[in-house]
């Protein structure tokens, strides 16, 4: 029961979380809701003790990752003519989603996926870049150099390169 | 060309340097005008990305999450399911800045009459600035200020072309619009002197910075464009 009780306390964190990874808000609650049955399914594989947190973000994280690649999948197999313009989304619902996407989301929409994650746990979650390396299985190398390239494409998309 | 990395700059700004490569951070963006700029747009970014995204983290799990992890709470008949969500529903946060603004009004409007101008009143049926935050808004700069009483945060250009800066002061915190010759609030809340159970709403408060995310085209100005909108009466 503590287990459930400390996961719905998370709820707020996992939907921003979410939905700074989602292209919208719906997207996002889809795929929390699909972290949380994740998690209650293998909470056996969570071990007392260590973080909650971390563990959920893994666990919605990989559960994002798989999504992403059967999304392309799709784009590449039913919609080959649009191949190229919308390579990864999957058609009608995309575009619009896209005409009600603030400049934030359509920027962060933009980013390739390893990039997109790095910011969304750590500019977004507030991670500290060790915490954010480890949720992600990564090198702190790699971590900050993701780090800065994202953070650079999202000033020039964004308008805000000095 | 200066010896701090876009590696190291972006660590500066995420909080992530210890004491003496902060230092040296501090050091080199002293006497390095394009530096310091690339830095604050990356902290500009980092409070913008936070901003847009805080909303979410504020509401209360839906009931689709609670009806996962409550497998005790049964979700009754609609009726009550339905007045329990009406219970339940927080007012927004735009709900949430006019019942502040209403509760600012109350305090300084009323002290207003009592003979001390207030921060804050009515024109044209709006909330506007007036005393001495009209004059913060109207002639202080972000990137010169020191002790005022009232601090600007970031100036910006909204979306319908108008200019709009966030500001905090003893009384009152929050974002105003220019507006003809004054400054409407577009959001309004108790600032950093006022005790309550109210938060504060400094500069990097998610709940100001989403406004700015609703309101800004494009990114806030530098200060020298800030500079040339204020001696140009913010037109």
């Amino acid at each position: 029961m503590a287990f459930e009780s400390e996961l719905l306390a998370l709820v707020p964190r996992l939907r921003r979380f979410a939905a700074s990874l989602s292209r919208n808000a719906a997207d996002g609650d889809d795929l929390c809701q699909a972290a949380i049955e994740r998690a209650l399914k293998s909470r056996a594989q969570w071990q007392e003790g260590t973080r909650l947190d971390s563990w959920m973000y893994r666990i919605m994280r990989n559960l994002w990752i798989d999504e992403a690649r059967a999304r392309q999948r799709a784009a590449k197999t039913f919609a080959p003519e649009e191949e190229g313009e919308h390579v990864g989304h999957a058609g009608d619902r995309d575009i619009e989603a896209a005409v009600e996407l603030s400049d934030v989301a359509r920027a962060m929409a933009k980013l390739p996926d390893e990039q997109r994650e790095v910011i969304a746990l750590v500019l977004v979650e507030g991670l500290a870049y060790k915490e954010a390396a480890e949720v992600l299985d990564i090198p702190m190398g790699t971590l900050t150099s993701r780090l800065v390239r994202g953070r650079g494409a999202l000033l020039e998309l964004l308008g805000e390169a000095a | 060309m200066s010896m701090i990395s876009e590696e190291m700059l972006v660590a500066y700004a995420d909080g992530e340097l210890d004491e003496v490569n902060r230092r040296r951070v501090e050091r080199t963006i002293a006497g390095d005008e394009a530096l310091a700029q690339r830095l604050a747009a990356h902290e500009a970014l980092r409070a913008r990305l936070s901003g847009h995204f805080a909303p979410i983290a504020e509401e209360e799990a839906p009931d689709r999450f609670r009806a996962l992890l409550e497998p005790h709470t049964k979700v009754i008949d609609l009726t009550e399911a339905r007045a329990a969500r009406t219970r339940r529903a927080r007012p927004g946060w735009m709900t949430g800045a006019a019942i502040a603004a209403s509760l600012v009004l109350g305090l300084w409007l009323g002290r207003g009459m009592g003979g001390e101008a207030g921060p804050v009143g009515i024109s044209g049926g709006k909330m506007v600035a007036q005393g001495s935050l009209a004059k913060a808004l109207d002639t202080q700069l972000a990137s010169a200020q020191g002790g005022d009483d009232v601090r600007i945060g970031l100036s910006f250009r909204a979306r319908d072309g108008g200019w709009c800066r966030s500001f905090e002061g003893a009384a009152v915190s929050g974002v105003a619009c220019r507006a003809g010759a004054d400054w409407r609030l577009e959001q309004a809340a108790p600032g950093h002197g006022t005790s309550g159970d109210y938060r504060q709403a400094s500069s990097g408060d998610p709940r100001v910075m989403a406004t700015i995310d609703q309101l800004i085209a494009g990114a806030p100005v530098d200060a020298a464009a800030e500079k040339a909108a204020r001696d140009g009466g913010w037109k």
